[in-house]
């Protein structure tokens, strides 16, 4: 099939890029031109079943990108509320600090409280409604290549091959089989959000990431209560950093007040731990313990969860935006500010200034690096450079810590986002992480965050509670969409080396080490995936892929990076509906 | 064959569900899908059509929000569609709901007309029974296998404990489709674009309502039911619990 444009991800920024395209379109149609465009050769496709059933934010939309792309856009879209209060606490075990102002970066003002899921779905709407097709339960599966080049300059990309549909575990085709399309087109556009799997496709390949300034994630973890009134305000606004976080770790929470009885809580752990039995869910579990957020929540009761992890990195990370015939958008290009905890409004920006670029290029019929580029250029002299050049270093300051970082992060206040001599540099976040055979023990203090969540069935769950709130579908009968390279590794280097982090970072227990009892009588094939442990018993790894709610965790914070995550049939995963 | 399926949209399986303020019925903010032994319909349906030619009209009874099954069976490949668009008809009761279908196609004499089993939601199992009843055409319900002959329909019928009935009927007819009579095609990219261009019509609660009864059937109370603590957890291997079980059932609850 062929297409003018492919948008890969209906997330906010996706959905922007559509909505931008189909304005320049009828604007240039009504113009009096000969050549007209078709709006009918615009697609997104999105792997979620419905619009919006896999975008999760924390839920606080800064309204300058809306407004220019849709003026007036308060008037029907769904805002919950208006931000009315804020506070920032700093948390210790049994304690919490309330800094004496809010800090200007977590000030939110004027900002509104949404639900992410229900916003994206009516910006669906407004894309269909404006003549373009979103193709929900469509996954980009791979990017098609005019060329065998690995060179930026001279590689080109024609498009994106759909997924195939309708094949069972081992990979034959079943009855049903409906192969993938291939979806031809002059530009691709991947929007992929936070670690896209295409966009990974493409990053690698062409080496776009600077190695100095290697991107870092955060997880967040997030729930929805229904909480007695007059505890959170309509508006209100709560921010924490500390416990059950030590200062070891960068991360903190969020309570966001949606109406006077609906609260999103929900805790970041940045991806960037040593400590390998870190389990970020379980963190948040312990986040709700503290009688700061016991008290909000006590008595109320949990109806969605959900987790995602986002891309902090900040400018400085950010790689190659453009190419011959692609463009990267939104949370896949790294347009996140990390300290205000905000990334919408600059991923719908990236898609409108994407959408201009790929007008020209339809326009001139040229989508050669050298027009897309424009695309770049546009986005250094917008407000998206002002916003995240001066906060470059703020998470980089962190990477030694909370307390470093705080100083450092004054610094750069101060210094409009310079530290003291030159811009920080830093790996990938999971080169952090040490050998368990090296840690000892846990300590006393590292308890809460440290092994899985127990629960107790109220106010904390296990993950398989907290799953099953998820509303996660996949089809069983399909190929395992967690690939692992090597699973002889997991058994063997990683038990001794790692403990196996799989089973900690991955909020929705996807992974599993089983003992396999070892049967006296089949002598065990060397090299099989699994270990012998000197109680007889052996471990092997089980990968429950239809739990997995598209949070990219594994595929970022896997200390070997054999993990690969690539989207399973298209119209699985979680369900996000409120979130 | 002119062929008609009955698609409701229901709230999708494992939404976790909430009662509305009244404990009248579920909130309505959940996700929703085609209840799934319809899809199956549908799916019977273009299968036969591939099969005999004709065509297939998908239509539904509900909101506006109900629209997308319709857009669904339209990009598998069903003709055209047929809206009963109210938000009245998100809750009536079966007998209503098949007057109002029987009234939205008055005039169409279709050849055969399928339904789903049962509703998820609901589950009354009664809609295309009364449809068959109001149009005055023969039905069968629990069908797992069609074949059309020069006389009219070679049926299969599921009957219970893996028991079944092979029965032969004339059509015009309706049918009511078990679930895995066949396996769900998926729709296409081709398929969804083509589906913008096929004809959807509207009907308006005005044009079915002289033929609803007054007497509505509706839900008075809706309850999760409480859990009354006689739980008595048996653990022991299994051969044991089943003893124990026995023993209760005979001396505690003189059940046997
Ligand atoms: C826990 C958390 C809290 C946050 N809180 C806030 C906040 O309060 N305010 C704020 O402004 N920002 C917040 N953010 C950041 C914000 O959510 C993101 O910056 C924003 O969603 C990015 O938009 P996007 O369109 O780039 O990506 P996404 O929103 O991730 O959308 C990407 C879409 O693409 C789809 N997709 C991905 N891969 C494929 C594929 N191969 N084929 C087809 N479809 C695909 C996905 O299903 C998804 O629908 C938060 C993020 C997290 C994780
Ligand atoms: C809407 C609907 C309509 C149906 N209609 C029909 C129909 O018309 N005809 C028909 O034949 N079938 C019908 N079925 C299916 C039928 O109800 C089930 O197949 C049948 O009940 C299953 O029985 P089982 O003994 O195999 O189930 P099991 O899974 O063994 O469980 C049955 C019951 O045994 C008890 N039990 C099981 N394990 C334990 C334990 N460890 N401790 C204590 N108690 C235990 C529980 O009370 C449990 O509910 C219908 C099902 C549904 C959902």
């Amino acid at each position: 099939m062929e297409a003018d444009v492919v948008i890969v991800g209906g997330g906010p920024a996706g959905m922007a890029c559509a909505l931008r395209l189909a304005q320049l379109i009828d604007a240039h149609n009504a113009s009096g031109v000969d050549e007209l465009l078709s709006k009918e050769n615009i697609c997104v496709l999105e792997k979620s079943r419905e619009v919006g059933q896999h975008c999760l934010s924390g839920g606080l939309l800064d309204p300058r990108s809306m407004r220019e792309l849709l003026p007036g856009f308060e008037k029907e879209a769904p805002l919950d509320a208006e931000v009315t209060k804020e506070s920032v606490w700093f948390l210790t075990r049994s304690g919490r600090y309330k800094a004496p102002i809010v800090p200007p970066p977590l000030r939110d003002h004027g900002n509104y409280v949404i639900s992410l899921n229900k916003f994206v779905k009516w910006m669906g709407q407004k894309v269909e409604q404006a003549g373009i097709t979103v193709f929900t339960g469509f996954a980009g599966s791979e990017l098609l290549w005019a060329n065998e080049s690995k060179d930026v300059e001279t590689a080109r990309v024609l498009g994106v091959q759909t997924d195939d549909k309708g094949v069972d575990k081992e990979g034959r085709p079943k009855g049903n089989f409906e192969p993938g399309y291939e979806l031809r087109a002059k530009v691709t556009i991947l929007a992929e959000g936070t670690r896209g799997s295409l966009a990974k496709e493409l990053i690698s390949k062409l080496g776009l990431e600077d190695l100095e300034h290697a991107q870092t994630y955060g997880v967040g973890i997030k729930e929805l209560w229904e909480i007695p009134a007059g505890r959170v305000a309509k508006g209100e606004v709560i921010y924490t950093l500390g416990y059950p976080l030590t200062s070891r770790e960068y991360g903190g929470a969020w309570v966001y007040g949606i109406s006077d009885t609906l609260v999103s809580v929900g805790y970041v752990t940045g991806l960037d731990y040593q400590d390998p039995r870190t389990d970020p869910h379980h963190v948040f579990q312990s986040f709700k313990e503290h009688k700061l957020a016991r008290r909000i929540l006590e008595g109320g009761k949990m109806i969605r969860y959900g987790a995602k992890s986002l891309p902090y990195g900040g400018w400085l990370t950010m790689p190659r935006i453009y190419g011959n015939g692609w463009m990267l958008l939104g949370d896949s290009a790294s347009f996140l500010n990390s300290q205000r905890l905000k990334g919408i409004h600059l991923a719908i920006k990236s898609g409108m200034l994407a959408a201009e670029a790929a007008f020209d290029a339809l326009v001139s019929g040229d989508s050669s690096a050298d027009r897309l580029r424009e695309y770049k250029a546009a986005v250094d002299a917008s407000w998206i450079r002002e916003e995240l050049w001066p906060v470059r270093n703020f998470h980089q300051g962190f990477e030694h810590g909370l307390l470093g970082g705080m100083v450092r992060a004054g610094i750069q206040q101060v210094r409009r986002g310079g530290n003291l001599g030159p811009d920080a540099k830093n790996g990938a976040g999971y080169t952090r992480m040490e050998r368990v055979d090296e840690l000892g023990p846990a300590l006393a203090k590292r308890a809460p965050m440290v092994g899985n969540a127990k629960g107790d069935g109220k106010l904390t769950f296990d993950r398989l509670t907290d799953v099953f709130h998820s509303g996660t579908r996949h089809d069983e009968d399909q190929p395992v969409h967690l690939v692992v390279e090597d699973l002889s590794i997991c058994s063997s280097r990683c038990t001794k080396e790692y403990g196996n982090p799989c089973q900690y970072f991955c909020p929705a227990a996807v992974y599993e080490m089983v003992e396999q009892p070892q049967r006296a009588d089949t002598p065990r094939a060397e090299g099989a995936g699994t270990d012998g442990g000197s109680d007889g018993s052996t471990k092997e790894l089980r990968i429950n892929f239809t739990n997995c709610v598209h949070c990219k965790t594994c595929d970022i914070m896997d200390p070997y990076q054999i993990i690969t995550w690539v989207p399973p049939e298209g119209g699985g995963g979680p369900n996000y509906d409120g979130m | 064959m002119k062929i008609l399926v009955c698609i409701k949209q229901v709230p999708q399986k494992d939404a976790p569900l909430r009662l509305n303020e009244a404990g009248t019925w579920i909130r309505d903010d959940v996700s929703w899908e085609t209840n799934e032994p319809d899809a199956y319909a549908l799916e019977e349906a273009l299968r036969q059509k591939e099969k005999h030619g004709g065509e297939v009209a998908a239509i539904t009874a509900g909101p506006a929000r109900a629209q997308q099954v319709l857009r669904e069976a339209l990009a598998k490949g069903a003709d055209r569609a047929i809206h009963l668009e109210d938000d009245r008809f998100a809750q009536m009761d079966a007998a209503n709901t098949a007057r109002a279908i029987a009234a939205a196609i008055a005039g169409e004499n279709f050849d055969l007309i399928v339904t789903g089993l049962q509703s998820d939601d609901f589950g009354a199992a009664q809609t295309g029974v009364l449809l068959a009843e109001i149009l005055g055409v023969p039905h069968a319900t629990i069908i797992i296998g069609i074949e059309k002959t020069d006389a009219g329909l070679k049926l299969k019928r599921e009957l219970e404990a893996g028991h079944y009935q092979h029965i032969e009927m004339t059509m015009p007819a309706v049918l009511t489709i078990q679930s895995g009579i066949n396996k769900l095609r998926y729709a296409t990219l081709i398929g969804i674009k083509q589906a913008k261009m096929k004809p959807m019509r509207k009907v308006t609660w005005a044009e079915v309502e002289g033929k609803l009864s007054k007497h509505v059937q509706k839900i008075e109370r809706l309850y999760v039911p409480g859990s009354q603590k006689k739980t008595r957890k048996i653990e022991a291997p299994a051969g044991e619990a089943a003893k124990q079980v026995v023993e209760y059932l005979k001396n505690e609850a003189r059940a046997i």
